[in-house]
């Protein structure tokens, strides 16, 4: 049962981006202050809405680490962080590719840019901490409290980024256009979307939680094969 | 259609990205699976050769 | 509980005390930044309090986090800290007081650094400057906090000490941006009302930190 599980995620996902795609580029009729370059706007709010959910995932994991104590929360955790980057880098790039045509610029100081930056820097720190250290208990436990840190901390920087922007309302434009959507058939095809890029973070992060649980497989046996041959040479 | 090619920079990068990441992870997977094979033989190996009796300890 | 707090506390400010090493390099440190601040923005003209706000919140990030860090690290170095998990003291209380010596460390730094604020940017020594400690103290609370915290990771990985200050840059730029606008507001002569809500998040910084801190620091203290 278990093998079929990442194939059914993967056909799964297929499946859905295709829909996506399809409505994206056929179905969704084009709105009218931005031109096509708004249908953008359908992927980079679901890489957003991945990036919350994963980072979301590596704090509850990481509650659930230090409170049961099971490696497999500690892999997942760690397979939400990298994927949580990867949607994080999406969002910061779509963004700016977004941002160009509109108004000139690759990057604005926007609220909603800015706090997806931090976030970008702060679980950039969790994943360097990540790939310096070595796959112990304590450095799991580390990554864990690192990891609630960093989701405790997301309300605040929220709220500390948007003051900061109404008093500096001077280089950009609010994102207007972005809630605007007029059009039922807009809508539909975000909720397409979003559905499309959840299921595909479900597959990946089965995927990537696979090769952590290799991972430790291969720290088990080598563990065991010294211990072995230890013992086998008395 | 205007910025058209923003467009489909924006979504190729998108699957760009997720593309590299995957094939990042594949090549994980089969170097990792790899490596499983070869301590579970060794592991076989050292358990069947513990099997064997062990030679007289040395008088000393 | 509270013996214990004050018996680590006293420990670490009397090591302190005696070899002065911290308040040295935090000092220095400060200076430093501060030396090149002026130097690469001016120290004159129409935005001086905002420069001279932004040098006070630089040098207490950079100073700030390596200052922190050696609070805890003394126990390391000597190969401390079984010594002080065994001991009846419970972790969180240790969290507390290693918070403390952090934000008194930090303190005397900031003394030092307002001090040359006013000389480096031709700041008044007047009320300006009084009303920034509240704030600045606030801020250096909250750094204290997530610096205590994390400050396990500079032992423990190749280039932890580096690492230090990439964790906690990131996690305190909500009172980054808080303190620096209230500083830059404040120099610039306005009142502590004026800057209430730069204070109120300050606050809820805070209290979110210290608590999250005091409630799992016992994750991270362990043995080596």
């Amino acid at each position: 049962m278990k093998g079929y599980l990442p194939v059914t995620l993967a056909a799964a996902t297929c499946l859905s981006m295709l829909t996506a795609l399809y409505m994206v580029f056929v179905y969704v009729p084009t709105e009218v202050d931005q031109g096509i370059v708004q249908r953008i706007f359908y992927f980079h709010l679901p890489c957003a809405w991945v990036t919350f959910l994963a980072f979301g995932m590596v704090a509850i994991a990481g509650g659930l680490y230090l409170w049961l104590g099971h490696k497999i929360w500690d892999d997942l955790g760690y397979a939400a962080a990298e994927l949580g980057m990867l949607f994080c880098t999406l969002v910061l790039v779509t963004g700016s590719i977004w941002a160009k045509p509109i108004w000139g610029i690759w990057w604005t100081w926007d609220s909603r840019l800015t706090t997806t930056f931090i976030l970008w820097l702060i679980y950039g720190g969790y994943l360097l901490l990540r790939s310096f250290a070595d796959d112990t208990e304590e450095i799991a436990r580390f990554a864990a409290v690192l990891g609630i840190v960093g989701v405790v901390d997301v309300p605040i920087i929220i709220i500390s980024v948007r003051l900061w922007r109404t008093i500096h309302p001077a280089v950009l434009l609010t994102r207007q256009g972005e809630h605007g959507l007029e059009d039922p058939r807009m809508v539909a095809t975000l909720l397409v979307s979003l559905g499309a890029f959840t299921i595909m973070f479900v597959w990946l992060l089965w995927v990537r939680l696979a090769t952590l649980r290799l991972r430790s497989r291969v720290a088990t046996l080598r563990r065991d094969l010294a211990v072995l041959e230890a013992g086998a040479h008395l | 259609m205007e910025h058209l090619g923003y467009l489909f920079v924006a979504y190729s990068s998108i699957f760009v990205l997720i593309g590299l990441y995957v094939i990042f992870i594949g090549r994980r997977q089969v170097r990792l699976e790899r490596e499983v094979g070869r301590l579970e033989t060794a592991l076989h190996d050292v358990e069947q050769a513990a099997g064997v009796p062990q030679p007289p300890a040395e008088d000393l | 509980m509270l013996e214990g707090f004050g018996a680590i506390v006293r420990k670490d400010l009397r090591l302190e005390v005696r070899s002065g090493e911290s308040t040295v390099a935090l000092v220095s440190l400060s200076l430093l930044i501060l030396v090149v601040m002026v130097l690469a923005f001016g120290p004159g003209g129409a935005r001086r309090a905002e420069v001279a706000a932004g040098a006070l919140w630089i040098a207490l990030i950079f100073a700030g986090t390596l200052g922190a860090s050696r609070a805890l690290m003394a126990e390391r170095e000597s190969g401390c800290i079984r010594g002080l998990l065994l001991s009846p003291v419970e972790p969180a209380t240790i969290y507390a007081a290693k918070l403390a010596v952090a934000l008194i460390f930090m303190a005397e730094a900031g003394v030092a650094v307002l001090v040359m604020l006013v000389l480096f940017f031709n700041l008044e020594f007047g009320g300006g400057l009084l009303r920034l400690i509240p704030v600045f103290l606030l801020g250096a609370l909250g750094l204290s906090a997530l610096c205590t915290l994390l400050a396990t990771v500079s032992g423990r990985v190749r280039a932890g000490g580096m690492l230090l200050p990439v964790l906690v840059v990131p996690l305190f730029t909500p009172a980054l941006i808080a303190g620096s606008k209230a500083s830059a507001a404040l120099l610039a002569g306005q009142s502590l009302g004026a800057v209430a809500t730069w204070l109120k998040l300050l606050c809820a910084f805070d209290v979110l930190f210290v608590t999250a801190g005091y409630l799992l620091f016992e994750h991270v203290i362990l043995e080596d």
